[in-house]
């Protein structure tokens, strides 16, 4: 990983001190082991202090809604944020022309939860990551372990590690071996009717309505979105299970067909809702009843819930 | 001083429970929030909870008005809470929380709903065996194995429980369970101190990677309003309810009704100044027009403009914010440039 942070920093450096750019979104490091996260620089001097390591998960593209360059923005983008980013472009909310995009071959990124699990975490200094293994730092000593033991599941199931778009790539292609991602779905699809309410009210029954799981979704960037609209006001602000599943099912199925199944809504909830297992199933439905179709992906295919056909059997009834 | 076996826990949480409503972190899909314990519930004493227990005083949402039109006569009837409750396993920090709460619930004007709570409540606090990585309760001046405002407070010494009233509330609870706890021998007693004093010296408390210098915070921050600073902060702030919402000392609410018909209801729910609606007038006009602004607001509330009101810091170190903002903005990302 060493030198795709060099290769990073060149690149930063080289867009905004050309003048190509007027601003670079990449990562930058906190003082603990798992904080990465997202930097904004204008300055070339800067450029110094971006990073790329196991933790520089945190999706940039959904920033490009709110700066507004004059000139370019550059950002970097893994497997999964370029998905995102061709949905938006999809949808009309970026224009191609004003961004310079760099991209990221990323065989999976290190969920700290993982390394908490497992004990590692305790005076944990530093991790890095070494061809297939990653290197806990501690004051005394180091440890060694399998990397793959400690990705997050969107990334054991990713299926497009090397991104889809971009304008100059930073790395070699990285093999992609995705695990199965319907699973869950389809043992959810198996259980009964009650034992489905059941788990889904348990999940729901914690969300704290942050909307942290909305901020971060590429697929939701309506400039006013129906949630936030107080006059009328469409979801309640009460904690309440009706409110609570009004909101989760809404969103579902605003996203559906354009849910590019980054699963950073799910890696963003701090109350742990499995909210990948409900997009999922939309998508498994889409497949199902109008032929595969991959979102971010499929830019020359039509979108099958966003396409109007005159012969569609519903309207000629 | 008191204790009481591990074995007997099971037992003591019925015995409780049959009291009143207890409240206990308890673990369900791998998270810990203070929940009303059920027979069969998994406690868990290790971890503190993800949403604080604040929600037990000051729920996310509450009801306090029925309203109903009839042909003529508007019917109103209040609503208030009525169920005694115990809190165990409160973390010193979060007791601390509520002394924050309190500053803003307690005084003129009183809040009749928290402070009828706090009346009914009585809170156990677990002391901190390990401080973890992203606590810092040190800073404010708090101990991790000791929380003066707890009505009892309790210590995990592995086989067994310390247990000890600090209030006439926690007497009478002391009295009501006595037949569970056992008289603890005195170098058991003085574990708990031991305990106290490693916890609290910085270096003795290994997790604990955090040590700010809060002294004087106050003043450096006096006349930052308009630093590069927040500038620099606010970009990546994804402007999501997280670190408010999972703050022990956030405290913002708004008032609603739900309405069918000719009834409805009128509830109080948590709000936050991170969300762009927390400031949007019914003009269309909003004085925090963008994340900066709001984003500046979250933080010198805390660490000024509360201060400078009730003359102790509105943060006490829990290190929720730095352990769950997606984009780690948390406090100390403040008091780091700051120091
Ligand atoms: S989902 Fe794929 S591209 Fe995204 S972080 Fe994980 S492995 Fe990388
Ligand atoms: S991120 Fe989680 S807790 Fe927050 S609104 Fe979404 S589902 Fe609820
Ligand atoms: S500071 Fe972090 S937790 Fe708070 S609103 Fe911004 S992104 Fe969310
Ligand atoms: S500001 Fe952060 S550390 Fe301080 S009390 Fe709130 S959540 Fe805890
Ligand atoms: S930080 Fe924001 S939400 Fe928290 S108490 Fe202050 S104004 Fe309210």
């Amino acid at each position: 990983m060493k030198q795709l942070s060099e290769r990073i920093k060149e690149a930063a450096f080289g867009s905004l001190s050309s003048g190509q750019v007027e601003m670079v979104i990449g990562w930058q490091k906190g003082p603990l082991w798992w904080q990465s996260f997202p930097a904004f620089i204008t300055d070339p001097g800067e450029t110094a202090s971006l990073i790329w390591d196991p933790f520089s998960v945190s999706n940039l593209n959904k920033y490009l809604l709110n700066e507004v360059p004059k000139k370019k923005i550059a950002l970097f983008l893994k497997g999964c944020d370029a998905l995102g980013f061709n949905q938006l472009l999809r949808d009309g909310r970026v224009e191609r022309e004003k961004v310079l995009l760099f991209g990221i071959p990323c065989d999976g990124l290190v969920d700290p939860a993982r390394v908490e699990a497992t004990g590692l975490s305790k005076g944990l200094l530093q991790v890095k990551k070494e061809r297939e293994e990653l290197v806990f730092y501690y004051k005394e000593g180091q440890r060694k372990a399998p990397a793959r033991d400690f990705y997050y599941s969107k990334c054991l199931s990713c299926r497009y590690p090397n991104p889809v778009t971009c304008d100059e790539m930073l790395g070699e292609a990285v093999p992609c071996q995705p695990l199965e991602r319907f699973a869950n779905v389809s043992k959810l699809e198996a259980a009964s009717l009650e034992e489905r309410f059941t788990y889904w009210s348990r999940h729901f029954s914690r969300c704290i309505r942050c909307f942290a799981c909305r901020n971060v979704c590429p697929a939701c960037s309506c400039r006013e979105c129906i949630f936030d609209i107080a006059e009328p006001r469409w979801l309640g602000k009460a904690k309440e299970s009706g409110e609570t599943l009004f909101y989760h099912i809404t969103r579902a199925y605003h996203v559906a067909g354009r849910c590019v199944d980054c699963g950073e809504c799910a890696r963003i909830c701090p109350l742990g809702i499995p909210l990948a297992e409900l997009n999922r199933k939309f998508i498994k439905d889409i497949n199902e009843l109008y032929g595969e179709y991959d979102a971010g992906a499929d830019l020359d295919k039509e979108a099958p819930l966003l396409t109007f056909k005159s012969d569609d059997p519903d309207v000629s009834a | 001083m008191k204790k009481i076996t591990k074995e007997k826990l099971a037992l003591f949480w019925e015995l409780l429970a049959r009291r009143a409503t207890l409240y206990l972190p308890l673990q369900e899909d791998g998270v810990v929030n203070f929940a009303p314990w059920k027979n069969g519930a998994r406690v868990n004493l290790r971890e503190n909870s993800l949403v604080p227990p604040k929600n037990v005083f000051f729920p996310q949402a509450e009801t306090y008005l029925r309203f109903q039109t009839g042909a003529k006569k508007l019917q109103l009837e209040s609503l208030e809470p009525e169920e005694e409750f115990i809190l165990f396993g409160v973390r010193p920090c979060d007791v601390a929380s509520f002394t924050i709460l309190d500053k803003v619930f307690l005084e003129e004007p009183v809040d009749g709903l928290y402070a009828k709570r706090r009346r009914l409540g009585t809170l156990v606090s677990l002391g901190c065996n390990e401080p973890g990585e992203t606590c810092f309760c040190t800073s404010f001046e708090l101990e991790p194995a000791f929380a003066p405002g707890a009505d009892v407070m309790v210590w995990d010494m592995g086989e067994f429980l310390l247990w000890e009233a600090q209030s006439e509330k926690g007497d009478e609870l002391t009295a009501k369970i006595n037949e569970l706890l056992d008289e603890a021998a005195p170098e058991e007693s003085a574990s708990a101190l031991s305990l106290r004093n490693t916890t609290a010296a910085g270096e003795a408390a290994a997790g604990c990677q955090q040590e700010w210098n809060t002294a004087g915070l106050q003043e450096v921050l006096r006349g930052k309003f308009n630093v590069e600073l927040w500038e620099k902060l606010y970009h990546r702030c994804l402007g999501c309810g997280i670190c408010t919402y999972l703050c022990p000392t956030c405290h913002c609410f708004d008032i609603q009704d739900f309405s069918r018909g000719l009834e409805g209801e009128r509830f109080r729910c948590w709000d936050s100044c991170m969300f762009a609606e927390f400031t949007l007038m019914a003009s269309g006009e909003n004085p925090r027009p963008t994340q900066k602004e709001r984003v500046r607001q979250r933080f010198l509330h805390k660490l000024l403009y509360f201060p400078s009101k009730y003359g102790l810091y509105a943060c006490v170190g829990c290190g929720r914010c730095v352990r769950k903002c997606p984009v780690h903005l948390d406090i100390t990302q403040v008091m780091e440039p700051i120091k």
